[in-house]
């Protein structure tokens, strides 16, 4: 990477901004780069080092040991269980409310659609968290409810076991079916289906036999993110998990490190088992959506026809607000009345009516109000880096032919694939000693953060660059500025709702990180999840509703902000492209 | 700790000065299993040798030194509610802010581990309710010897004779139940819990913070009571805390090994729950803190220390339900004197070598993670 710092190559024949040999430009970029090496690269080594036991000794064993090891085995077992689980759920719900909500005439399509993005926004440790008040095997709202309706005894349902398990993480990652299998099911072509019907096929017919081949690659994609994404929601798992008795990788992780001594190797050898499920995971849906090669589906400004469904359209529209209800409306709702509650046990009244928890959250509660100060402060300088390092490395990518930009590109993309214990024990064992000891400091989770979610910066970056053409930089170049001039009037201005958009997408994940914030964080430096995390375990669950309410306020208000602006960014960086 | 009595360390035990205070702590076996703790041998001896920054004896303390430091860093294991009322009186006598990090005992223990790892220790003074963690802590040359006023009404038994580190609580293993429940045959012995199928619930979290008290039981009482009681498939909890609530919401009729002050409280605060010792014995957990060698505010965290450790730092503990190590502190309001009850002894040394093992037979005889 030391010729993108020395030498950001031009070429005039390629129609790139051409650039002077050691410059400004090469300054900016080449400390772009070095951060995400220093960021990414380095911790990954050194999680493979980890492995080999490195620096107490180097050799084999230790990967030996660890896959001797039988809890370990337990772990990867029930770990796969739950992928397959929520991969099938996945399909089970989200390929129904898909098609529901993108080819039929269902009322409330709208709703149901923002529902399940809602879903797939909230932090799913949160939504285990309400699992507990709603399904706890006896005082869960939903037991107590059936215990009056139906006289059992106990409570029918136990949140506490793997079916629990895959219930409350499937109403989270099934978003991932869903929003692939719409927008696949939104660009099947309707003359399609209207050739169908001319040759006589039933409506039922058309969908099973037009439709659902046509987008099954993008179901099949889907599941396999769910599944993906599952293995690494830390949150739900040790929420959920712990009680229920049931090891998960992550949690393992957690557990191998939490106990003292820490077993570094272990968890090293634990993380890579876990990076290999991911990346053969990823391999393997890249391989399906590649062969999506249909262009009726990737086809552009297709016409779509609603299906008219009649009466059982109704029939529908309850299917659909019952996952949505379980995946969304439920746990919001529990956590609200929880937090607005004197007691969570106590049913809703005015004389139960509070605002005691958000005081203790928000101002009194000492590591509460730390973890809120922390996780904005965290957030905003995690966002504001990680556009930065994305900005350059998209730059790299579409305006100059700097040799290895294209790695560098997979490099900003891979922790995508990364789940975030894995990045924090990585982080640990790479910043835990010299040149660069910041375990123990801010710092540590600063570098996790961007580490995390450098890659929702890049792409956003990427895809608005693309939009800008670059013969305007070329025009203000030729005319007289300096390159830093030619990014700071031309691109920058242009690109601001996107790269706002970018900061944003970075801001909100890392707002209520958990999965490597509780490996990392110490005494001083609890952010919000943590506080959220450490006080439920002390069982004052109405401060935790509270802490919960505000963490989702302040992630719905930003992720409305992004749909907003990302609306209004396609018009605005797109025009004066189309001008130019 | 074995069943089978140690003549040796009833003798050095029964000759010390500390006799008027065991009949207060009341059951030799406790002491016994302590005293091996104590006098145990520790290999990290080179770490004693410098001289440690700051005060190494209470008169040393300068409190004008501890103001200008500005405020004090504790990581402990102890209720936040009882931490925060300590750190109430003392920043309002002092001026002094703590500031705490709260986790479980292998929490503290991990991040005060591997902070040293990286050179860079945060805490002042470090407790927590695993006198094997602040063993393990001392072998890495981490604890300050330090000579505090406490020592002398403090049994031997509790405290490093290095004076590394010093038990300020005594947390009983009890069983709490739900009145409403089992209010009319309530459970009197470990084994009359055996047989609430369905109904027990117990903590530990996944780094294994509630296996030393269930390792005290085993190895006093038998292997095989912790398998009977596995038997009834019980409810793992995270924490004491949520034990309680639990107990409280009636989800479960019983919690074995809970925290004595934890059921006092909510005894006290009029909820359906009692607790009892059972006649077999009662696992006796100790709670000891230390203070960093590398300390970035010694004096204050030695004035801190003194405050925890003093009569009134230890007032305020017992107001939260807690037994103090010192004799002359009084056991809470309405609970039994120590002396009344068949504790079980802790043992650190067996607890800290053998821990692999010992987590791995929890892990086979209640299955879940233990941090093993």
């Amino acid at each position: 990477m030391q010729a993108a710092a020395s030498a950001p190559g031009a070429d005039p024949a390629h129609g790139r901004p051409a650039t002077s040999k050691i410059s400004f430009q090469g300054l900016v970029l080449g400390f772009a780069v070095a951060l995400l090496l220093f960021l990414v690269g380095y911790p990954l080594l050194w999680l493979i080092l980890g492995a080999l036991g490195v620096p107490q000794s180097l050799g084999f064993e230790h990967l030996q040991r660890a896959f001797a090891r039988p809890q370990n085995y337990a772990a990867l077992i029930n770990t796969l269980q739950l992928a397959l689980g929520t991969g099938v759920m996945s399909v089970l719900i989200g390929v129904p409310l898909a098609w529901a909500t993108s080819r039929t005439n269902m009322p409330l399509r709208y709703l149901v659609h923002a529902l399940v993005a809602l879903s797939y926004i909230m932090p799913p440790y949160l939504t285990a968290l309400a699992y507990i008040f709603l399904l706890g095997p006896e005082a869960g709202h939903f037991n107590r409810l059936l215990q009056g309706l139906f006289g059992f005894e106990s409570g029918p349902l136990n949140i506490f076991t793997m079916p629990g398990v895959i219930f409350v993480i499937g109403i989270h990652v099934f978003a991932f079916t869903y929003f692939l299998t719409y927008s696949a099911l939104k660009s099947v072509d309707a003359s399609l289906e209207e050739s169908a019907q001319v040759l006589g096929a039933k409506r039922w017919q058309t969908t099973l036999r037009i439709n659902l081949p046509l987008v099954a690659p993008a179901i099949t994609g889907g599941a396999l993110l769910s599944a993906i994404d599952s293995l690494a929601l830390f949150g739900p798992q040790a929420i959920i998990g712990t009680p229920a008795q049931i090891v998960f990788l992550p949690t393992r992780i957690y557990a191998t490190i939490g106990s003292y001594p820490p077993r570094w190797a272990e968890a090293s050898a634990l993380s890579l088992v876990l990076v290999l499920l991911t990346v053969a995971g990823l391999a393997l849906q890249r391989g399906y959506l590649e062969r999506r090669s249909y262009i009726t589906v990737s086809g552009k400004g297709v016409r779509t026809q609603l299906l008219d469904l009649g009466p059982a359209r109704w029939l529908l529209l309850a299917f659909c607000m019952t996952v949505v209800f379980f995946s969304a409306i439920a746990p919001v709702g529990t956590l609200t009345i929880n937090a607005f509650s004197k007691s969570w046990t106590d049913p809703l009244s005015f004389s139960n009516l509070t605002l005691e928890h958000f005081r203790s959250a928000l101002f009194e509660d000492q590591v509460a109000v730390r973890g809120i100060i922390n996780s904005f402060k965290l957030a905003t300088s995690a966002a504001a880096i990680a556009v930065l390092i994305g900005a350059a490395v998209a730059y790299l990518d579409l305006r100059t032919n700097v040799r290895g930009r294209r790695l560098l590109d997979y490099l900003a993309i891979l922790p995508l694939g990364l789940p975030g214990t894995v990045m924090a024990v990585g982080i640990l064992l790479a910043f835990i000693r010299l040149p660069i000891p910041i375990y123990g400091t801010i710092w540590i989770l600063l570098a996790a953060y961007v580490a995390r979610f450098i890659p929702l910066a890049t792409r956003s970056a990427n895809a608005t660059f693309r939009q800008i053409d670059p013969s305007l930089e070329e025009a203000g170049r030729i005319t007289g500025a300096s390159w830093f001039h030619a990014i700071r009037r031309i691109l920058m201005p242009l690109s601001r709702p996107g790269l706002l958009v970018a900061f944003l997408l970075v801001f909100i994940p890392a707002f209520g990180e958990l999965s490597a914030t509780i490996l990392l964080y110490t005494g001083g430096t609890e952010t919000i999840a943590i506080a959220i995390y450490r006080l439920n375990d002390l069982g004052q669950l109405e401060v935790v509703s509270a802490l919960a309410v505000f963490t989702i306020v302040v992630v719905l208000t930003l992720a409305a902000l992004v749909n907003w602006l990302s609306g209004s960014s396609w018009s605005s960086s797109e025009t004066p492209a189309v001008r130019g | 700790m074995h069943a089978a009595p140690d003549d040796g360390a009833l003798k050095a035990f029964a000759s010390s000065a500390q006799e008027e205070m065991a009949m207060r702590i009341g059951r030799r076996s406790v002491l016994k299993g302590l005293a091996a703790a104590g006098t145990a041998p520790f290999i990290s001896h080179h770490a004693f040798g410098q001289a440690a920054a700051g005060p190494s004896e209470a008169g040393q303390i300068d409190i004008e030194k501890a103001k200008a430091e500005g405020k004090v860093v504790l990581y402990t294991s102890l209720d936040t509610k009882i931490v925060d009322a300590i750190n109430a009186a003392f920043t309002k006598k002092y001026g002094i802010e703590v500031q705490y990090f709260r986790g479980g005992s292998s929490d503290v223990t991990g991040k005060v581990l591997a902070e040293a790892d990286a050179g860079r220790s945060q805490a002042d003074m470090v407790d927590a309710s695993d006198v094997a963690g602040l063993m393990l802590m001392k072998e890495r040359g981490l604890l300050k010897p330090f000579k505090t006023p406490a020592t002398g009404t403090i049994a031997k038994e509790l405290r490093d004779p290095d004076g590394t580190w010093i038990a300020d609580r005594l947390t009983q293993a009890v069983i709490q139940y739900n009145t409403k429940e089992l209010g009319s045959a309530p459970p009197k012995t470990w084994s009359d819990l055996a047989k609430l199928d369905g109904r027990l619930v117990y903590f530990s979290s996944p780094s294994g913070d509630g296996a030393p008290r269930l390792y005290t039981l085993a190895s006093n009482l038998s292997w095989d009571l912790l398998k009977q009681l596995a038997a009834t498939k019980p409810l793992r909890v995270q924490t004491p805390q949520i034990i309680t609530q639990v107990l409280e919401r009636g989800e479960r009729a019983a919690g074995f090994l809970q925290n004595d002050n934890i059921a006092w409280r909510s005894k006290a605060q009029g909820k359906p729950t009692d607790y009892l010792f059972p006649a077999e014995g009662v696992p006796t957990e100790v709670g000891a803190c230390g203070l960093l060698k590398n300390a970035a505010r010694p004096h204050a965290a030695a004035l801190y220390y003194e405050w925890w450790m003093g009569p009134e730092g230890q007032a305020i503990l017992v107001d939260g339900g807690k037994y103090s190590s010192r004799t002359d502190v009084d056991p809470p309001k309405g609970s039994v004197p120590l002396s009344k009850i068949k504790l079980l002894a802790p043992n650190h040394v067996e607890y800290k070598k053998d821990k692999p093992k010992i987590l791995d037979r929890l892990a086979a005889t209640f299955g879940g993670e233990w941090g093993n």
